[in-house]
């Protein structure tokens, strides 16, 4: 996708204190358990208590995030609302799947099942904004923030003046157990924060809710621009180099979904060694894997890129001013890539 | 100038048939497709009647052409049966011999085969082949098997947004073509009955125990289905250059969110009004235009109150002839969107109108009645098709005829 549209707000809840201010003063937060968890912030000041009882935690996060882009992006007219989620609200898929079975399937309560559908985040930030425009939610694993951007750059394209864009995941000890059943995570136990030099099949879970408040026009307080965006279906090697070829010619520095699972990471070190001597920022050690982790690396890209600067604790390596062009390349478990090009305002 | 987009060939599989000409002749004999599960552990069996595909999954591997095995779920089999007759009809043989989107959707992914193992995957004391079902937990999972088995290498997406899921993948694909990003696209979406569906309809007290009765002032609810049904959609300049036969124009749609509870729609049915103004409007066509409308019409209590409203408020005293063909196939939800395009279109080259089946008695909030009988012979050039969901997510397609 060609086009350009602009980062104009922005929030993120992770397991980084990313929701709070000064975020990037706090030390970083870590797990020895192979799951790194939100640190969820107040809902207080976002949602009413009355609201809050109801909902369960992906939607809290993901309601959260969207309100505090909303007012980050100082935007007042509401407009489309297009999300991506891989796996939607677990714990009430989980909840449903159990009651069904302990009440033997009489006058079972709703609620887990209206907030299981993959789609209630999204009808509550529009209930919630009262906003009635286009409104979409994508469920593709690694596919499902980036959908929901191509699908808000089209927004854009067609004459919308914004697009509130947005990704949201839970991971849940039970969700854990059962993908651990099929090698997504590391056998040994492993500090969150050593990811990366941990070469083994398997990573580290993950979660988080980002949004974005995506424009067609800069203001002095934008934080980036988005340039280009490229999704690959379970490329082969060539088909990934042909696509930096055409996408990439120059940047500053390469964000990575290095995730530490050695059984893919040989599509990282042909990005890593077609890049050359760029500078590879690397963020899984932050957020763990998920789904939709690369709006957490957007998330990050687009400070970088606004304030020049990251905390050396945080991406492991000092970064050379001025950073203008940011590639972000993420794949998860080798079959869902994207590029998405990064830059600056 | 963005493309026209035209529809140049369609497949589905759902409760009245295992293809387009099956389901075609039963909507002409007016044969339902509801009845009792067979396949569905629940206390329910006899009691909810669903829009049932009449095979077991042994028999849909035979249709999809595939001998059976583990990990491929009803709703990948399903999906992909209707996929394998879309290309056919396209005439594609050769799928990578343009570059080709595949836009599907799906509301609980894999749930009708992972809800009888879940509780073996989350036992660490249990091994065996159930494990293989463990990535079709999530919607991704029928849309790569679809697309790995018959060969789409390029851009490929899952929507969901509930009721609404696969006229919003008609939408997406349609707009990537505008967009001048692809050519062809293949969009549609995929259901498969499930406990955990059914459970969660019957919570809300929204389930009819006779079949479902939209329209009808003693309607109390819906009758669940299952099915799946895909459209070839390509660009004007490409279906005309490839000389693909034309079968239809999707010439307007439009998504909105009503923005007014998270399970019922607002009384006077202002989402539904808004969503068919405004895809008349993208189509460029009057009132007067509009030959059928093919109603959400899920016979649930607050939808049929709500999208009546919503006609009578758009079309004033002259409401189109409109039924709901949800009494043949059940609500089939994510695949309803792209089901019932399919009708449109059949609608338009049949000259049909659809009999609204078990309607007596008209609602007393409405002064509007469906269509009842089966209408033939009827010129029929632009057609609405609405899908509305929860979470307020609307959509309204216009189907049109194509006049060469």
């Amino acid at each position: 996708m060609k086009g350009k549209c602009y980062i104009q707000g922005m929030a993120a809840i992770s397991p980084q204190p990313t929701f709070e201010e000064n975020c990037f003063s706090s030390p970083i937060s870590f797990s020895t358990t192979n799951l790194l968890p939100c640190l969820e912030p107040d809902y207080k000041p976002f949602i009413p208590a009355n609201s809050l009882r109801r909902m369960s935690r992906v939607l809290k996060m993901g309601l959260a995030a969207s309100l505090k882009c909303i007012a980050d992006s100082g935007i007042k007219v509401s407009g489309p609302i297009v999300t991506g989620t891989g796996k939607g609200s677990l714990q009430d898929t989980e909840k449903f799947l159990k009651e069904i079975v302990t009440y033997k399937e009489t006058a079972l309560n709703p609620t887990p099942f209206i907030q299981s559908t993959y789609n209630s985040v999204n009808g509550l930030i529009a209930l919630q904004q009262k906003c009635t425009a286009y409104n979409n939610t994508f469920v593709h694993r690694g596919f499902s923030f980036e959908n929901a951007l191509l699908d808000s750059m089209m927004l854009l394209q067609e004459g919308e003046d914004h697009v509130l864009t947005g990704a949201f995941e839970e991971i849940t000890r039970e969700h854990f157990y059962i993908k651990s059943r099929i090698g997504f995570w590391k056998e040994e136990q492993i500090d969150s924060r050593e990811l990366l030099s941990h070469h083994s099949p398997g990573s580290v879970a993950g979660e988080g809710a980002a949004f974005f408040m995506l424009t067609n026009q800069p203001t002095e307080k934008s934080y980036a621009s988005i340039t280009g965006l490229k999704l690959l279906y379970k490329p082969a090697t060539e088909k990934l180099l042909s696509a930096l070829q055409t996408f990439a010619p120059a940047v500053d520095a390469v964000i990575t979904g290095r995730n530490g699972d050695s059984r893919f990471d040989h599509f990282y070190d042909t990005v890593e060694k077609y890049f050359g001597n760029t500078p590879q920022i690397p963020f899984k050690q932050l957020c763990g894997e998920y789904d939709t982790a690369s709006a957490f690396g957007m998330w990050l890209g687009a400070h970088l890129l606004r304030a020049q600067e990251l905390p050396q604790a945080w991406i492991g390596q000092p970064i050379a001013k001025p950073v203008n062009r940011l590639l972000l390349y993420n794949h998860f478990y080798g079959e869902q890539h994207v590029l998405i090009m990064l830059e600056r305002v | 100038m963005a493309e026209r987009v035209f529809i140049t060939g369609v497949g589905m599989i759902t409760a009245i048939g295992d293809n387009v000409t099956e389901n075609l002749q039963q909507l002409l004999a007016q044969q339902s497709g509801l009845g009792y599960t067979r396949y569905i552990d629940t206390i329910y069996k006899d009691v909810l009647p669903v829009g049932e595909v009449k095979h077991a999954n042994e028999s849909l591997f035979q249709l999809a052409g595939l001998p059976p095995q583990e990990g491929l779920t009803r709703t990948t089999l399903l999906g992909l049966i209707a996929m394998r007759e879309a290309l056919e009809d396209a005439g594609i043989s050769e799928l990578n011999s343009v570059p080709a989107g595949f836009i599907n959707a799906s509301t609980v992914g894999g749930m009708c085969d992972t809800e009888r193992v879940y509780f073996d995957i989350i036992d660490p004391g249990k091994e065996g082949s159930f494990l293989q079902y463990i990535d079709t937990l999530d919607c991704a999972d029928c849309t790569q098997r679809i697309a790995d088995i018959v060969g789409f290498s390029d851009h490929i997406a899952t929507i969901s947004t509930a009721c609404s899921s696969s006229a919003n993948a008609l939408m997406f694909g349609a707009r990537m073509i505008k967009q001048g990003l692809y050519s062809r696209m293949v969009c549609g979406g995929t259901e498969a009955l499930t406990r955990f569906t059914l459970n969660g309809f019957n919570s809300l007290k929204n389930v009819d125990k006779q079949f479902c009765r939209p329209f009808d002032q003693q309607r109390t609810g819906l009758n669940l289905g299952e099915g799946a049904a895909y459209l070839v959609l390509e660009s004007e300049s490409f279906a005309k250059a490839n000389n693909s036969r034309i079968l239809g124009e999707l010439s307007g749609y439009c998504n909105t969110n009503e923005a007014f509870h998270p399970t019922s729609p607002s009384p006077d049915g202002d989402g539904a009004f808004d969503a068919m103004r405004k895809a008349m409007e993208m189509s460029g066509i009057a009132r007067e235009d509009v030959s059928y409308i093919n109603v959400h019409g899920t016979a649930t209590l607050n939808n049929d109150i709500s999208e009546g409203k919503a006609l009578e408020r758009l079309f004033g005293t002259d409401v189109p002839p409109f039924s709901s063909t949800k009494p043949f196939t059940g609500h089939t939800l994510a695949a309803a969107g792209a089901i019932e395009a399919i009708y449109a279109l059949l609608a338009i080259r049949e000259g049909l109108i659809y009999p609204n089946l078990n309607f007596s008695e008209k609602m007393e909030e409405l002064q509007i009645t469906p269509v009842t009988t089966l209408m033939q012979g009827v010129a029929i050039n632009h057609v609405i098709s609405n899908s509305f969901g929860f979470g307020g997510n609307n959509a309204s397609l216009v189907i049109s005829k194509y006049e060469g």
